[in-house]
């Protein structure tokens, strides 16, 4: 056995260039697979757990941005079926005084306390960080693409410049780093600091209701509905499932789009795989008929072109998907400067699994790739292959 | 069949099917060849020299009648059966070598002792045997690339000799080499068949080559015309004696004994 694996080693070793540069296609088509796979995967898990959770979002209906009433809130909080709620007010910003467009940043002030109940993806997020934030009034959480541009690091004071009113700094203290890839370009603080800081006691721009199901965040939005009707301002309610079913609905084009392109990779890679192995094993026929000749049954014979097929196509899969992979990985330790490349693995971060997927979607298509040449080749007729040398 | 014949045919014909027509090719050979011989088939191209040598070689199936070697009927066998009894009953020689380029002589030699049941060690043992009656076990790391052409069909002889099988089958082998190596290769069949008491089954168009088998039968328009003893064979008058073969094929003095 491990002189026939010894066989397809050699055989694979005849023609480096031909070998490497298939090798070479599989491996990149594997990795486009690969990521295109994750986003595919991410965005339908993502569509089926925020359609079943249960969060409202409750805005001004007729002005943006929206401005809610701060004495709105007790009403909306005690609301029969809110479990939790949170508000958002939002301070667009530059993190230099000299107001670079690429030094922008979104602050927004909110409770907290409850912050990682309240946002999806903060799981990762330090509980001591959190208390530290409830704290210090001035404390802020930072994205980690903030920190990088701010070079900035845990203690350390930092100063946002508003984008509207130049008046209204803030000079915040950082108390922790987002996990990399969560919202990108943003900075959480306190809203009792904002509140001071800016002057803005009056109004939130949004606030979040949690409720116990998707049911409950009906019933809630009923009520929201009823009692702020006709009412001034105004409110609009929005449940998040469906939120989620719209996008859902609007992103179905696309992401058929994805999965036509995943199916037209994977044929892509066995037209690739199968004409570079028909070209070597046609180049070989004549030592096909030698081995047979010498003793190797049909399906030995069949195994040697397979077996050469899977292997390519089992490494290049693990080299493209681990290319991936280590592509996602520096991308989310921030090593590598924020860029549309590594949003890209922030938004859609490969995990370590897909080495082995890679390997076996790399072996597949090998498999598949090798069905016709190795066929041809199993069905070489000894006398014919030499009554032509002759 | 008689005992001491290996090879019978019984009435064999080989058609072969282009398109519409049909090339009839052997048409009822009967031949029996006995075990230890040595055989040359000679005829103009075309008359069914290495068809007859295929179907004996259980490369090819006949369109009728009966193949036997040994006990074997190999015409009633299907084509996997077949590969394996090959891998014992038959060593081949080409005429262009046909060595896997990618792998040293040492492989090249060891590959047919692949597919059998057998230990690495013992592998070792029956590659270095037959590296050492061609006289080329200090070749064993070259690969075919690295060889002469004489040297690269020895290789050949010992990939055919490895599995010790009773039967030989060379067609052309000294047809892509210059006279003084073909010599040395004839000498070498020789004196397998001397030593080893190998059966030979040799396709030529070199009088000179036939001349060293013990029988000689001619092949035109797919029937034997001719079935003699050659007067410079083995045991004849005109034979010039083992020592003076191995005196003239250096490295090979263990076939002698």
């Amino acid at each position: 056995m491990l002189k026939f694996v010894l066989l397809i080693l050699r055989n694979l070793g005849r023609n480096k260039l031909r070998t490497g540069l298939t090798a070479l296609a599989v491996a990149v088509m594997v990795l486009l697979c690969v990521e295109m796979r994750t986003i595919l995967g991410t965005v339908l898990r993502r569509v089926e757990a925020e359609g079943s959770q249960s969060r409202l979002m409750v805005t001004e209906r007729w002005q943006m941005p929206s401005r809610i009433p701060v004495r709105y809130l007790p009403a909306l909080a005690h609301l029969e079926g809110v479990e939790d709620w949170t508000t958002w007010s939002s301070y667009p910003c530059y993190l230099h005084e000299d107001r670079l467009v690429s030094q922008q940043a979104f602050g927004v002030a909110t409770r907290p306390d409850n912050l990682i109940a309240m946002h999806a993806g903060l799981d990762k997020l330090d509980p001591a960080t959190i208390e530290t934030l409830k704290r210090e009034k001035n404390g802020a959480l930072l994205a980690a693409d903030v920190a990088k541009d701010l070079g900035a690091r845990i203690r350390q004071n930092i100063t946002l410049f508003s984008a509207f009113d130049s008046s209204k700094t803030l000079r915040l203290r950082v108390v922790g780093i987002l996990p990399v890839g969560e919202y990108p370009r943003v900075v959480f603080f306190r809203q009792d600091y904002f509140e001071t800081a800016t002057g803005n006691k009056d109004t939130v721009d949004i606030m979040w209701l949690r409720t116990r199901d998707p049911e409950a965040a009906r019933h809630v939005a009923n009520q929201v509905q009823e009692r702020f009707r006709n009412r001034q301002p105004e409110l609009k309610v929005e449940t998040e499932s469906a939120g989620v079913a719209r996008f859902a609905g609007r992103s179905q084009g696309i992401l058929s789009v994805i999965q036509m392109v995943i199916g037209i990779l994977l044929v892509d890679m066995v037209v690739v795989l199968s004409n570079s192995i028909s070209v070597a094993t046609r180049e070989r026929r004549v030592e096909m008929a030698v081995l047979k000749v010498l003793g190797f049954e049909p399906k030995a014979i069949m195994a040697l072109v397979v077996g050469e097929a899977v292997l390519i196509g089992s490494a290049s899969g693990a080299i493209g998907t681990t290319l991936a992979w280590a592509c996602s990985a520096t991308a989310l330790s921030g090593l590598l400067p924020p860029s549309s490349f590594t949003r890209l693995f922030y938004l859609f971060p490969i995990p370590i699994v897909a080495i082995p997927w890679g390997m076996l979607v790399g072996a597949l298509v090998g498999f598949a790739g090798s069905m016709i040449p190795a066929w041809n080749a199993r069905s070489i007729k000894v006398s014919d292959v030499f009554a032509k040398i002759a | 069949m008689n005992p001491e014949d290996l090879i019978r045919l019984d009435n064999v014909a080989k058609e072969y099917v282009r398109g519409s027509e049909r090339v009839a090719v052997l048409l009822g050979v009967s031949l029996e060849i006995a075990e230890s011989d040595f055989v040359a088939l000679i005829g103009p191209s075309g008359s069914g020299k290495t068809t007859l040598l295929n179907l004996i070689a259980g490369l090819d199936q006949p369109s009728s009648g009966r193949v036997f070697v040994g006990e074997e009927e190999i015409s009633r066998l299907d084509e996997a059966r077949l590969a394996r009894w090959r891998t014992n009953a038959v060593g081949f020689v080409f005429q262009f070598f046909h060595l896997i380029p990618v792998l040293t002589a040492y492989e090249n030699v060891e590959l047919p002792l692949l597919l059998l049941n057998m230990s690495a060690a013992r592998r070792r043992q029956q590659v270095l045997m037959a590296l050492d009656l061609v006289g080329l076990s200090h070749r064993l790391d070259h690969r075919p690339g690295q060889l002469s052409g004489g040297e690269q069909q020895r290789i050949g002889i010992a990939r055919a000799l490895v599995t010790d099988p009773k039967l030989i089958v060379a067609d052309e082998p000294t047809g892509d080499l210059d006279s003084a190596r073909s010599k040395e290769i004839l000498d070498l069949l020789e004196l397998l068949q001397l030593g080893l008491r190998k059966t030979i089954l040799l396709v030529t168009h070199d009088p000179s080559a036939a001349a060293r088998a013990r029988r000689v039968l001619r092949i035109e328009k797919g029937i034997i015309v001719e079935d003699r003893v050659s007067p410079t064979a083995v045991g004849s008058p005109l034979w010039r004696g083992q020592d003076a073969i191995v005196q003239e094929l250096p490295g090979c003095s263990s076939l002698s004994s």
